[in-house]
């Protein structure tokens, strides 16, 4: 049977056996991945993967599930197993029916293929080129994405999204304390550049070579494009109103008002060309868009699924999810200073230049600390004066946004282990960041 | 599906693979999610596939798929054997597997209550009844909090060129909960912690998780309205059992990871401040013993043998403060011309089996808890965690205290807020003067890998006692 026929098989049984709501998604995926590393494939990985998701609601009790056996006789099964447990689970008030569709989608076919040959060759580009800036020892990985979404709801969302995508992650160190890291993503190959990538990392990896010991204590910072991204991710994970109802969220009670400084807006985009989490649809098959989150420091917009959409009287943003909303790719708003100046704002400041562990001893208050990682760096006078180590970030998440006070002018998009959201952002620097490290 | 991954290995090596493993695996799972007290969803996971790994020409392919058909499965391995054929033209070390006696096993863990035999509306019932509980007569107010009740079934099929042959299946249950609590004058605290076991729904009926629950959140209403600021001084400590378990998993078992130590995961989970020249060196004081040990009946990271077919063992990565031994797969022990060690896991048929801690905590000591706080005259006991985070050399980490209390003449005397212990892995080691008798265990999900791998472990270990520790504050 095709991605079509099986979603509509699900949709088609579900109604069948009384269920006011079916949503079924079809995922197909062929995913190519090579890790490397001390300059050396470690391993190939290929998959090819076909999942069914659906949900079923039978008089608001709700019910999920994941199957991989996509054969007529156990989607059939699967389906009447999954309305018995609906019937048998209590009614989520919370829930909001389907939206009705049809609705017109805005094609966005930029799915290629590509030859296995030419991924080990973007692998080898990204090794040598780190290896021809002074890099002693490269790891990373590459990866290579090839999906297929098929959606199909009883309330007449019908619709088929395609797109495929190219990372890579380079990490390169002069030793075993001196690293830097760099990544490249794009959904086209003409726009993928490994190399880069890999020159990118060993920049920051001689600059760190030989760091001291750094020094705890109040700085103004410049976070790279990967800490921005990342602290961001975190920023966004908490306008999932899912979140913000279950107190994961430091932005509880904050639309319309203030939550950072006004040099921030913050937008999720589901529809840009090369976002490459961009899909036409949502898990509800409500149209994907662009929603200002924060404009100009204020808090303009949770994300919603129609059901939390019901609960904060609000609409839709396309950002189902059937329980928790999520976002598509996050755009950071760019600044007017180039990279240069907003070091030559630093009179004794550090730069940091990746991050890695970002764990919140409060969701709701916004406490928070993370883990510098890679190429750390103090800068003195407007100009890098020394690779240190040690530090993490240990600070509120409410303040530091406060706190932003300029953006540069250049973006970069970022996706790695670390930002699982892909991420448009500029450098950041940011005012009174407190920096701890081990006491003894 | 025996047939199956047979044909599978059987035409990796008609590729010219000079090794072939294939895991067949079934994953079952069923969930109950309540949130703020409603119901939001109950589903099933019912996943299958196969998992293929060989090695061409010294270069590691990995395929999988679950298109459970022979066509299918030989498109999967032809694109995993080419790329690894293209990578091994330019490999300059080939990929070798340390020796491995065949081994013909069958292993499971045995169910008193089979796994999907509870339905869902005892689930709900168990979870509103719990929810009920954060009606406390108080001024601190439960807004938010989360409840999860999960079980699981893997079932699998191991076997590879050399002959080996095992099939396992193992029953998991757990119980999530995350909680906030607030009071106006005081703002919030919250806790997010997790019970499992490799166990049947017994384990549930085992933990009486009403009690449990109700015990957290008057600890938690205390916390709030109740803790003070901590000490600054340099002072004595005890962590409790949970603290212990994420020291020992953090700063033991990752950084003895021998795949971290060589540098294959050095771009994503990070590499070690431990080296290979580094075994029969001294890292703690003399009471320090840190045990992994995935045969602990029941425990949560529990298995007999490894996802490359090795039989499980009890390791000791830290014999009285010496490090002893690391934690192995069958590459990273060829490197060094010894056995596997048996810590490859894969969590499901889609990952690569990587090094992984199975149940890493510290071993037993003398100490009952009174003597342990006996000899403090002014200390912190922190007995449960928040926030915490390592450097992805595993050697500066931070610990955020969240019920913790100010000691006094050896006896925990009130509250504090947020104490905070940030040191480097030696210091922490060196530090500790006594270990308590008594090991619990806290169930855990460990990330590491790329794509991410989430390994169901447990962490303990007893309270242990460190001297002269500056404490911080969050």
């Amino acid at each position: 049977m095709s991605e079509n026929e099986l979603s509509s098989l699900v949709v088609k049984e579900g109604k069948k056996g009384g269920a006011e709501d079916v949503a079924a998604t079809c995922v197909t995926e062929d995913v190519k991945m090579i890790r490397f590393a001390n300059n050396e494939i470690t391993v190939s990985k290929a998959w090819l993967l076909s999942t069914i998701n659906f949900m079923i609601v039978f008089k608001k009790r709700v019910a999920i599930a994941s199957i991989t056996d996509l054969s007529e006789g156990s989607i059939k099964k699967a389906v009447h197993s999954l309305l018995e447990i609906a019937k048998s689970t209590k009614p989520n008030r919370e829930y909001e029916r389907l939206p009705r569709g049809p609705f017109n989608y805005i094609s966005n076919p930029t799915s290629e293929s590509i030859q296995t040959s030419r991924l080990v060759e973007y692998t080898k580009d990204a090794i040598n080129g780190a290896l021809s800036i002074g890099a002693k020892r490269v790891a990373g990985t590459l990866l290579f994405n090839n999906i297929n979404t098929k959606i199909e709801t009883s309330t007449g969302a019908s619709g088929y999204d395609i797109g495929s995508s190219l990372e890579i992650s380079v990490r390169a160190f002069t030793n075993s304390e001196a690293s830097g890291q760099a990544n490249q993503c794009a959904r086209r190959e003409r726009d993928f550049f490994p190399s880069k990538a890999g020159q990118a990392a060993a920049e920051i990896a001689k600059e760190a070579s030989n760091p001291v010991e750094g020094k705890p204590g109040k700085y103004n910072v410049i976070l790279g494009p990967n800490v921005f991204a990342n602290l961001i991710n975190e920023v966004i994970s908490a306008t999932s109103a899912f979140n913000v109802d279950s107190g994961l969220s430091f932005l509880k009670g904050m639309l319309g008002k203030r939550v950072a400084s006004s040099s921030l807006t913050l937008i999720d985009d589901g529809t840009i060309t090369d976002g490459i989490n961009s899909r036409a649809f949502d898990d509800e098959g409500v149209p994907t868009r662009r929603t200002e989150i924060i404009k100009d420091g204020i808090l303009r917009s949770y994300l919603h699924n129609s059901s939390t959409a019901k609960k904060f009287k609000s609409s839709s943003t396309g950002n189902a999810g059937w329980i928790v909303p999520q976002p598509w790719n996050i755009i950071i708003n760019k600044g007017h200073d180039d990279f240069q100046n907003l070091l030559s704002e630093l009179d004794d400041g550090l730069y940091i230049t990746n991050n890695w562990y970002t764990r919140f001893q409060d969701y709701r208050a916004g406490d928070f600390s993370t883990v510098c990682r890679d190429g750390l760096f103090k800068i003195k006078k407007g100009k890098i004066d020394q690779s240190i180590k040690g530090l993490r970030i240990s600070d509120n998440m409410p303040r530091m946004l406060r706190n932003i006070h300029l953006l540069s002018s250049k973006q970069n998009w970022i996706k790695w282990w670390e930002v699982e959201t892909p991420t448009l952002t500029p450098h950041a620097l940011i005012k009174n960041v407190n920096l701890t490290k081990s006491l003894m | 599906m025996e047939d199956l991954a047979q044909s599978a290995v059987n035409y990796s090596t008609s590729l010219g693979s000079t090794y072939a493993e294939a895991r067949v695996q079934k994953d079952l799972g069923n969930s109950t999610v309540m949130k703020n007290g409603k119901p939001q969803f109950s589903g099933f996971l019912r996943e299958a596939g196969i998992g293929i790994r060989l090695i061409i020409n010294g270069s590691l392919g990995f395929a999988s798929t679950n298109n459970l058909t022979q066509e299918g499965i030989k498109d999967t391995i032809l694109s995993a054997a080419s790329m690894a054929r293209f990578a091994a033209a330019s490999m300059k070390k080939p990929i070798k597997l340390s020796n491995l006696k065949i081994n013909r096993a069958k292993w499971e863990v045995k169910q008193r209550h089979k796994f999907g035999s509870i339905d869902v509306e005892k689930k709900i019932k168990l979870l509103q009844n719990i929810d009920k509980l954060f009606r406390i007569k108080s001024d601190v107010k439960f807004p938010s909090r989360i409840l999860s009740i999960n079980e699981n079934l893997r079932e699998q099929i191991f076997l590879n060129s050399e002959g080996t042959y095992i099939t396992s299946k193992v029953p998991r249950v757990s119980f999530l909960y995350f909680m906030t609590a607030y009071k106006p004058s005081k703002g919030t605290a919250q806790r997010f912690n997790k019970k499992a076991e490799s166990s049947g729904w017994e384990a549930i009926l085992s933990w009486d998780l009403t009690e449990f629950v109700s015990q957290e959140i008057n600890v938690l209403a205390s916390i709030l309205t109740k803790a003070k600021r901590p000490p600054r001084d340099k002072t004595d400590v005890i962590l409790g059992s949970e603290v212990t378990g994420i020291v020992c998993h953090e700063s033991c078992g990752h950084p003895f990871e021998a795949d971290r130590i060589l540098g294959r995961e050095a771009a994503a989970a990070g590499e070690s401040f431990v080296n290979m020249k580094m075994l029969g060196k001294r890292i703690g004081s003399k009471t320090v013993n840190i045990i992994d040990d995935p045969t602990i009946p029941s425990s949560y990271g529990y298995y007999l043998y490894d996802d490359e077919g090795v039989q499980a063992s009890r390791r000791e990565l830290i014999k009285e403060g010496i490090i002893n031994e690391f934690l192995h797969n069958r590459e990273t022990s060829a490197g060094l011309g010894i056995q596997s060690n048996g810590a490859a896991r894969a969590i499901s048929y889609d990952r690569e089996p990587i090094i992984r801690m199975s149940n890493t905590y510290m071993d037993k000591g003398d100490y009952n808890q009174q003597e342990l706080f006996k000899a403090i005259s002014k200390g912190v006991y922190i007995k449960s965690f928040m926030e915490w985070n390592i450097d992805d050399r595993r050697y500066n980490q931070r610990y955020v205290g969240l019920e913790a209390y100010f000691i006094k003449n050896g006896e925990p005397k009130y509250l504090i807020r947020n104490p905070v212990i940030e040191m480097t892995t030696p210091s922490l080691f060196k530090s500790i003067d006594a270990v308590g008798k008594d090991i619990s265990f806290s169930a855990a999900t460990c990330g590491k890998g790329d794509p991410q791998q989430g390994v169901p472990v447990w962490t303990g270990g007893p309270d242990i006692r460190l001297r002269n520790v500056k404490i911080g504050e969050a």
